[in-house]
């Protein structure tokens, strides 16, 4: 897991980051609809990586408006709960929807 | 960094390889990753970058020329014995642990690899590489396909003086990018770094599009040779390197596939050093798969015969090697065994015309002050 989005998307979600993936590793994207049953984009609170998919580019990085995108190791110490926060939502490549389910009531 | 990224930002020209979209967004074609960049943004290889709508592209400079022996590319099939008048540019569309060029390939994402641009111009090169000896100008060390434009334009004037061209190059390639080299690019060597995709991404990229390239490199009749550097732990699996193979050969059992022995470099420091028996293995299992011409690389006088070439047919012996040395040739002008008559695939002279060099080296004999400041 190399790139966490944190706090900032929050109220935010612009979707830069999802435009500029090369990989589309950013979910849930805009208009997108995903059949292993994950909330689509208007139902999330913030964006996340799926870590399986990622390349680490750092493309996302520079182009987030609310500077919310950190490569793991730069990571605030104050944001490091959206690592778990991530991983409630996609783990080993797949959606956690029990997981996520508990996380977001 | 900020330096290095000044100077390279004013070596440019508009790429060709991209289309405008809105809002001044561009979409690059160079590379697999067909990066989508909101202006005043770099592409993930970070030297092709879009100002006003306007992506912009490396050119004019080099950040390493050396001559090297053909047969270190690795090509095995094209011109034995040509010296091979290599240029890089820098960046890369990877971020490969291992990297060999590392100094040249993230010289714009680690501080500590720094290797400095040097300006030239294409005729400047081609006038070195004719001074050397060269007889092929291969674009290497960096990755080639970002820098495709600027690549095109020393080939073109690489052709008008006689030389045969090739791409050294990871493969991240797409269809619009190789129409627009087909007519200039000669050889082209791929390396297939793995045959899993979760492996492509820990490197930077993605399986698919590398698959895609090779079909397509073959099928558009470029001479491609592929190597796989053998990574104890990462892709040395019996499974993956069959499937690798199978896949090879499915293409075409005629492509030359080289294993090759990693050793610790860059990031990637934990992996033993792959060994001789490893090599031959790998080769074993792509001699297994149909392949007909598996080499193992970079362990001279330990690899037995695996860095001849033979006659697939009769067995003859057609290309002795040590290294990167010719010890033999044996084939006719024509490109055939001597002895059966087979057709070897590959780009033959009318004959082995002796060898410059059997290893790399930087001249002494510049003909410009700026070209002694190199890979050395």
């Amino acid at each position: 897991m190399a790139y966490i989005i944190a706090e900032p998307c929050i109220g935010t979600k612009d979707t830069a980051c999802v435009d500029v993936c090369p990989v589309d590793c950013i979910h849930p994207a805009k208009g997108r609809a995903y059949d292993d049953g994950r909330p689509r984009f208007d139902e999330v609170t913030q964006l996340y990586i799926d870590p399986t998919e990622c390349i680490d580019c750092g493309a996302c990085v520079p182009v987030c408006p609310v500077t919310a995108i950190f490569a793991l190791d730069d990571l605030p110490e104050k944001w490091h709960a959206y690592i778990e926060t991530n991983k409630n939502y996609v783990d080993g490549g797949k959606f956690q929807p029990d997981k996520y389910q508990k996380a977001s009531s | 960094m900020n330096t290095l990224r000044e100077i390279i930002y004013e070596d440019v020209r508009e790429g060709e390889l991209y289309e405008k979209l809105d809002r001044n967004w561009v979409r690059c074609f160079a590379c697999g990753h067909c990066c989508k960049i909101p202006e005043g943004q770099p592409g993930v290889c970070k030297v092709r970058y879009n100002r006003g709508g306007t992506l912009y592209v490396p050119w004019g400079y080099v950040g390493a020329i050396q001559c090297d022996p053909i047969e270190k590319k690795p090509f095995l099939h094209a011109y034995p014995g040509a010296l091979a008048y290599s240029f890089g540019m820098l960046g890369c569309d990877l971020h490969c642990g291992y990297c060999q060029n590392w100094v040249t390939s993230q010289a714009l994402r680690d501080p500590a690899a720094v290797a400095g641009p040097m300006r030239v111009t294409s005729a400047e090169l081609i006038l070195d590489a004719i001074r050397q000896g060269g007889r092929v100008i291969v674009s290497t060390y960096n990755e080639p396909l970002i820098t495709s434009e600027w690549a095109v334009a020393v080939f073109k004037e690489a052709r008008a003086a006689g030389f045969v061209t090739g791409f050294v190059s990871n493969g991240n390639g797409t269809p619009q990018v190789l129409e627009y080299l087909r007519p200039w690019v000669d050889l082209y060597k791929v390396d297939l770094k793995s045959f899993d995709d979760r492996h492509y991404r820990q490197l930077g990229g993605r399986l698919q599009p590398i698959l895609d390239t090779i079909r397509l490199l073959h099928k558009m009749g470029f001479w491609l040779e592929i190597v796989t550097l053998v990574i104890p732990g990462f892709n040395d699996s019996d499974d993956e390197l069959t499937r690798l193979t199978e896949f090879l050969a499915g293409v075409s059992p005629d492509i030359p596939w080289h294993v090759t022995a990693f050793h610790r470099d860059y990031k990637m420091i934990d992996p033993e050093n792959t060994s001789a028996e490893t090599l031959i293995r790998a080769a074993e299992i792509g001699k297994q798969a149909g392949l007909r011409y598996v080499y193992a690389g970079n362990l001279p006088g330990e690899v037995g015969d695996l860095e001849n070439t033979r006659c697939p047919n009769c067995k003859t012996l057609l290309i002795e090697r040590f290294g990167y040395l010719i010890l033999g040739y044996h084939l006719t002008p024509n490109g055939c065994c001597p002895s059966c008559g087979s057709s070897i695939p590959g780009k033959w002279a009318p004959g082995f015309q002796g060898q410059i060099t059997a290893r790399p080296f930087v001249s002494h004999t510049r003909p410009r002050s700026d070209l002694l400041v190199l890979n050395s």
